[in-house]
């Protein structure tokens, strides 16, 4: 039998009496095997021009999900990675004509004034909002839990509307409305989640979000709005700085915000997962997050950390195999630019081309590593739900999607986890 | 009930409901519930589904498809998965990495070959065949781009563009090219000339003032009235429009792929258009030796603005062949000149002057 691994905790905040009390999600995956999973998936990338990449996103959901369990039972990932090069082949197929048009159309500007297509990549963005929104609806479909799927229905358009108004709203307040951004595609995309016959909804408020973390906003807003100054006294006064103790002053604001911003970053993102966290509703199944600051801290520092010392440790090999190799052909670095090398040269380009990819593909496993699956551990074990009960008999609804979203996505360079 | 019954978990997949079951491994897997038969799986239905550490879930294609059945005890787990011949069939780990791995290179073998030998044949076949209007909107939105970059100041002295004029009235009739072509000058102080597509032709003001005879200016505007009649502009439009669709395919969203499909892209344009230039050269030839000029001057004049540049690593890179090569190739095709001089010392001077302020018809936007 499977036992429940999490006794009932009481929660400060749960005022809703439970018959059974809150449960954690557990999370029971091993480092080691995740980590070789990743490895492995990212020397197949190397080896294959990248397209393993459908098999390794596979992998990686399906080592996510199944080691996720709520109420004891652990969660399923159905899909298949060669759905997904099949929706990357459909995708292919609705992109090429779509690239084409946009190269006419993009024609057809070009000739009224130079560089007036630019604004065209705006339909790109509403394009890759909908792209978004299929792909969820594929992972979504292909999450199992108890012998039922969790599924989605709502358009993909209508959410691309959505996403790109807001985003307006967003750039003209500059920032000020991200919260409330997020609030209206949450209740969206969770209005049209369901699992089996119970309805999701999204009870967190732009507003709360907003009384949560405006004031990093304005610890943002301050040194930003001081560079700009910099810049336009710098501008005023011509190339040389004639004010030097008030730029100086400007300058150093610019670089303390550069500083804080990796610091608040962590500090954001964990503000912003615990208000999710806490605005997710699944019929009468609602959920509380305790997850921490540090701990997102912690993953984001130590990819930095390891992340910049594995692409120092390529880059030096990669070097030293170069010296080695010029030294080998006996030429100075003069009659290297020189000589008619051109084999020689090749062939250094491709061990260059080598190395940047090998740094490229090890800084990916490293972001699946630490910013896909810590993150994901450290929300799930951080997070309770209450009112398991009312998941206990729901009845079996909803078909499984086409993986065209995600080819989409993947197309449109906006692949998620 | 049997004594080697297996416990187990039931979803029967048409609800969320967990049932406790008792599993026995008969002609089929029967899935008990307090007694009472629940389901009955053929074995060879019976398929992995994926599930914690430690537990085997089970999925049958004979039963709804969401059904899962989830055995923790791993020597009853072992037990039942014996009696299932078909297990792992039809999921990801059916499919063998090395087979991945064979259609991938297959795949972007394919690819490569498409891209340095398909692309190139199918540009020189597609580009004759764009009809000239089409050209023409293109060459357009090329020369609003170039006229935004180099700040849309063209020189049209008056007695200048006469003398420009009378030259390519000779270089298009010696090269029997039909339409008439008018090259724009470009204020620039760059050392340039191009030809866009629709055959619409610019020299730099700084290219003017280099020549040092209408001979190499000449040979500098035949071999972009070359690029024009091999229709140059087009095929490679259509080539590295192709190349980079081609390898963004192959590479995905392998991390910063698009650093390499810019550089790789790049490079083959390169390779592709060094070809084009040795063509242009050769046209550009033709043409004068049709006027009786000689071919050399335009060599030498290429040579004067890129300076003694030897084959480097970067050449590999570089558009164009290394000029002391192109001046080599021209020359070994120099005659002494037969045919008059193409401009009067007068219109080579009114030339050269084109785009200087005191020339009566000045600068226009």
């Amino acid at each position: 039998m499977i036992q429940d691994p999490t006794p009932p905790i009481r929660l400060p905040g749960s005022s809703l009496p439970e018959q059974s009390g809150p449960r954690a999600l557990a999370f029971s995956g091993e480092d080691g095997d995740f980590l070789r999973l990743v490895a492995r998936g990212a020397a197949l990338q190397l080896l294959t021009f990248g397209f393993y990449r459908f098999w390794l996103v596979t992998d990686v959901r399906r080592h996510l999900w199944s080691h996720t369990s709520l109420d004891g039972d652990a969660f399923e990932y159905a899909g298949l990675g060669r759905e997904l090069v099949f929706g990357f082949l459909f995708a292919l197929a609705i992109l090429t004509p779509v690239y084409l048009l946009y190269f006419v159309v993009g024609l057809e500007v070009e000739r009224l004034k130079a560089f007036a297509s630019v604004p065209l990549f705006l339909f790109f963005f509403v394009f890759q909002q909908f792209a978004i929104y299929r792909a969820r609806r594929y992972r979504l479909t292909r999450t199992i839990w108890r012998g039922l799927r969790f599924w989605m229905s709502g358009s993909g358009w209508s959410y691309a509307l959505r996403s790109s108004l807001w985003l307006l709203a967003v750039v003209l307040t500059l920032g000020l409305a991200h919260p409330w951004r997020v609030a209206a595609l949450e209740r969206y995309k969770l209005r049209h989640t369901f699992y089996g016959d119970l309805q999701g909804r999204f009870v967190a408020t732009g507003g709360a979000l907003f009384a949560r973390i405006w004031w990093i906003w304005l610890a943002l807003a301050i040194p930003l709005a001081m560079l700009i100054a910099a810049g336009v006294v710098q501008a005023r006064h011509g190339s040389i700085l004639v004010d030097a103790p008030v730029a100086n002053a400007l300058a150093g604001g610019a670089l303390i915000a550069a500083l804080i911003l990796p610091l608040l970053w962590p500090l954001f993102r964990a503000i912003e997962w615990r208000w999710w966290v806490e605005g997710l509703r699944l019929g009468d199944v609602r959920a509380a997050s305790v997850l921490s600051s540090g701990a997102l801290f912690g993953l984001y520092a130590k990819f930095a950390v390891i992340g910049a010392l594995v692409v120092g440790v390529i880059g030096f090999v990669g070097l030293v195999l170069g010296a080695a190799a010029i030294a080998w052909s006996g030429l100075t670095f003069d009659e290297l630019l020189q000589t008619r090398g051109d084999a020689f040269t090749i062939a250094l380009t491709i061990a260059m081309f080598l190395a940047y990819f090998c740094a490229g593909l090890a800084v990916g496993a490293l972001q699946r590593y630490f910013l896909q699956r810590g993150l994901w551990r450290a929300v799930a074990t951080t997070s309770f739900v209450f009112h398991v009960d009312a998941l206990a008999a729901v009845a079996s609804r909803g078909a499984a999607a086409h993986a065209l979203g995600e080819g989409l996505a993947d197309g449109l360079d906006v692949a998620g986890f | 009930m049997r004594d080697d019954a297996v416990p187990a978990l039931y979803f029967d997949g048409a609800s969320s409901r967990r049932r406790a079951v008792m599993l026995e491994a008969g002609a089929q897997l029967v899935i008990r519930e307090d007694g009472a038969m629940l389901a009955a799986w053929p074995y060879d239905s019976i398929r992995r589904a994926d599930a914690g550490p430690g537990v085997l879930r089970l999925r049958s294609r004979a039963a709804p498809e969401l059904a899962r059945l989830d055995i923790a005890d791993a020597g009853a787990a072992a037990r039942i998965a014996a009696h299932c011949p078909r297990l792992d069939e039809g999921g990801d780990a059916a499919v063998s990495t090395r087979r991945i791995l064979a259609w991938s290179l297959a795949a972007a073998f394919s690819i490569a070959l498409v891209v340095v030998y398909g692309l190139p044949l199918i540009a020189d076949r597609l580009a004759p065949l764009i009809p000239p209007a089409w050209e023409a909107r293109i060459g357009d939105m090329v020369d609003a781009q170039v006229k935004t970059i180099f700040g849309g100041k063209t020189c049209s002295g008056a007695e200048g563009s006469a003398a420009l004029a009378k030259l390519v009235a000779g270089l298009d009739k010696a090269s029997g090219l039909a339409s008439a072509h008018r090259p724009a000058v470009i204020d620039s102080g760059i050392a340039n000339a191009m030809a866009l597509p629709g055959g619409r032709i610019y020299v730099f003001r700084g290219m003017i003032e280099r020549a040092e005879t209408p001979d190499e200016l000449a040979g500098v505007i035949a071999h972009e009235l070359g690029h024009v009649a091999a229709r140059d502009g087009m095929r490679k439009l259509i080539q590295s429009g192709g190349t980079s669709y081609l390898l963004g395919l192959l590479f995905g969203d392998v991390a910063g792929s698009g650093a390499a499909i810019y550089v790789t892209r790049e490079l083959l344009d390169s390779a592709y258009s060094r070809e084009a230039e040795t063509r242009a050269d050769d046209f550009a030839g033709d043409a004068l030796a049709r006027l009786g000029r000689p071919p050399e001057p335009l060599g030498e004049l290429l040579l004067r603005v890129t300076g003694e540049k030897k084959r480097t690593a970067m050449s590999v890179i570089a558009s164009h062949p290394v000029s002391a090569e192109r001046l080599e190739r021209l020359r070994a095709r120099n005659f002494a000149a037969r045919g008059p001089q193409l401009l009067s010392f007068g219109e080579w001077r009114a030339l050269k002057a084109i785009c200087s302020p005191a020339n009566d018809g000045g600068r226009a936007g």
